[in-house]
């Protein structure tokens, strides 16, 4: 493992390198180590930036790894199914000694992940934190599927102000190495999600995660419907609703008061 | 015996739809999404039997086959079962049917083994088979992950060439395909199995199957010029396969029009071609690569490459394909000519294409077999300059 600093906001995360089971695994760490833990599973997609992470590490270890197949992690040979994610997660918790005491925050993609993780390995988590998380099938909710949406419509529809997003999108919409990302980001999206948008696991087995858990959701989500919500909290035994107003599905970025909700339910 | 003079000719039809509504110009997209509600069975059984009598005389005509693909979601083509087709062609002709083909990853490769040993037992061996990976618009179609697209695909032409070359009954434990008993009926008539090609956009990798496989290589979709180290480079592994690199492996693609004077072949031809580029083949980026539908260096190729679907370039369209109008002589030329320069001899040939009138096409075609390939017949091949 190695470590280098990454280019500050107003904190700095050290870049850790892995090798997970063969797949190089990038970690963005900041906060003091002895701080306990809160790991971030992101969504599909990474150029967004990790801002509203920063506030977390005041007082906790904050670990943002890229899923393999995103950012700067690699691909994950023979990549099949979400639980081939989860288990990479457990690999990668124990080489980091996370095993108990986490704080798991997952977002969309990483909500889906964060959740089959929990069914598996509770015991490893203190919180578990759901942020407008995919892969829940709600009778009587439409949801759009993400393959779906033109990439034009995409980015808008993934937040409620555009400015939330303009400081991390190229100046030309064709840039080539930003579009060749956003592919492959979706690629490997496509592998687990594809065949199965909506989780054939959760329905069964989320009755188990008797975590303390925070359901969070932007209530101008256009990807997600915040009436998503209640069916994900029905599911939890021991699950809260938070839901936040003028945010969109990038609810984390666009709400400073959803970002320290989220710190204040790992902190209780 | 020379390259040009024993070259084959084989006819194809795309069976599109013709009968478009008026706004679909402002559509960006006549594939995928493009509502199926604009199709009216009733154009499309009178289309159906006009394509089907083209293709019976282009039989009698003599051209060597008759070829046939597969498309899903789209005017483009009326074939989404090829091997319903090919059937309906098989008691009214005498020629090749060559079957180019139906993505075997699409459905059960099993069950595609057995429909094509059905076409070649009820032909009395006269099928030829291509297998392509198909679009990326046929998996926002079909129920197949794009993404696992390529890794199905080879394994499903494993097990194909399981059912064709080894008798049954077998079992076969793949990544996607598990069978039991493998041990379909009827087998082919052309042992081991019919004559077979992969189609190809030119990547290493389909290359490098088919020579593996000793396969032909039926080329789509990339520019000539790049074509022809595509060929080079199949030659080359199809003979480190231990494989003779025969001019018939390679089929490419030629759209001709034959009229009594060059003027009136392309004022005859041009409306058609263009109708063909412009409406037939109108998509988009996003259903040109659905995800993981290509490797993520093959992405960045394509993006910062020109894109053949739906352009109205000229220029770009003779730069990539290989399109002749003219007398039969200027037509023998072209094609002679680019014969020569692939040094390849297996000709797909759209006489046929877009909204071109029945009448037309019995011009075009009547006229190809009778004054063109004849003369191209008749040549010898170049004798080789020596350079001192």
């Amino acid at each position: 493992m190695t470590t280098t600093p990454v280019a500050p906001g107003s904190v700095t995360f050290d870049r850790l390198d892995l090798d997970v089971n063969g797949t190089p695994t990038v970690v963005l760490a900041a906060g003091d180590p002895a701080a306990p833990p809160v790991v971030f599973l992101h969504g599909a997609g990474t150029f967004h930036g990790w801002a509203f992470a920063e506030p977390w590490a005041a007082q906790f270890r904050v670990l943002i790894p890229h899923h393999p197949g995103f950012g700067d992690s690699g691909d994950l040979e023979g990549l099949h199914e979400v639980h081939d994610l989860v288990i990479h997660y457990v690999d990668l918790f124990d080489r980091l000694g996370l095993t108990a005491d986490v704080r798991l925050v997952g977002f969309s993609l990483g909500g889906l992940i964060a959740a089959r993780f929990a069914i598996e390995q509770k015991h490893r988590l203190q919180r578990l934190v759901l942020v407008a998380p995919t892969g829940l099938r709600v009778p009587g909710v439409e949801v759009d599927d993400l393959f779906t949406i033109p990439p034009e419509q995409l980015v808008g529809r993934l937040v409620h102000r555009m400015d939330t997003l303009l400081p991390h999108l190229p100046s030309d919409p064709h840039d080539v190495d930003f579009n060749v990302d956003r592919y492959r980001e979706t690629r490997t999206a496509a592998i687990v999600l594809w065949d199965h948008p909506f989780d054939r696991v959760l329905p069964r087995w989320l009755g188990r995660v008797d975590t303390p858990t925070l359901v969070v959701w932007g209530e101008e989500d256009r990807l997600l419907p915040p009436a998503l919500a209640p069916a994900w909290a029905e599911l939890l035994p021991n699950a809260t609703v938070a839901t936040f107003p003028e945010a969109g599905h990038l609810v984390l970025d666009e709400s400073p008061e959803a970002s320290a909700a989220v710190a204040k339910f790992c902190a209780d | 015996m020379g390259l040009v003079d024993q070259a084959e000719f084989h006819y194809f039809h795309f069976f599109p739809y013709t009968r478009l509504p008026p706004d679909h110009g402002e559509r960006e997209s006549l594939w995928v999404d493009f509502p199926n509600s604009n199709y009216d069975p009733a154009v499309g059984h009178e289309l159906y039997n006009r394509y089907l009598q083209q293709m019976v005389l282009a039989d009698s005509l003599g051209y060597d086959g008759l070829v046939l693909n597969e498309h899903h979601n789209t005017q483009y083509s009326m074939n989404p079962a090829p091997n319903l087709t090919a059937a309906a062609l098989i008691p009214q002709t005498k020629s090749w049917i060559s079957v180019f083909g139906t993505p075997p990853n699409l459905g059960y490769p099993n069950r595609l083994a057995e429909e094509y040993a059905m076409l070649d037992v009820m032909s009395g061996g006269r099928l030829k088979v291509a297998f392509p990976l198909g679009t990326g618009m046929e998996y926002w179609a079909n129920a197949v992950n794009p993404a696992t697209a390529r890794a199905r695909f080879r394994e499903s032409i494993d097990v194909i060439l399981r059912c064709w070359t080894d008798d049954g009954p077998q079992t076969f434990a793949g990544d996607f395909y598990t069978y039991r008993y493998l041990n379909p009926w009827p087998r082919p008539v052309q042992q081991p199995h019919p004559e077979c090609f992969l189609v190809g956009t030119g990547s290493p990798e389909t290359i490098e199957l088919a020579a593996e496989l000793g396969f032909g290589y039926s080329v789509v979709f990339i520019p000539r010029v790049a074509q022809l180290k595509v060929f080079d480079s199949y030659r080359e592994r199809l003979a480190h396969h231990g494989h003779e690199p025969t001019p018939d492996k390679i089929a490419f693609g030629v759209f001709a029009y034959v009229a009594e004077n060059d003027d009136l072949a392309e004022q005859e031809f041009l409306p058609h071609i263009m109708y063909f580029f412009e409406n037939n083949l109108r998509t988009t980026a996003r259903y040109l690569n659905p995800p993981g539908y290509v490797t993520v260096p093959e992405f960045r190729k394509r993006i910062q490459a020109a894109d053949v679907h739906g352009t109205t370039n000229w220029d770009d369209l003779v730069a990539i394909n290989r399109i002749v109008a003219g007398t039969p002589e200027k037509v023998a030329d072209a094609i002679g000519g680019w014969i020569e320069e692939a040094g390849a001899n297996r000709i797909t040939l759209n006489l046929t294409i877009g909204d071109m009138p029945h009448w037309k096409v019995v011009k075009n075609t009547t006229l190809f077999a009778e004054e063109v390939i004849p003369r191209l017949r008749a040549r010898k091949a170049a004798p080789k300059e020596v350079v001192a």
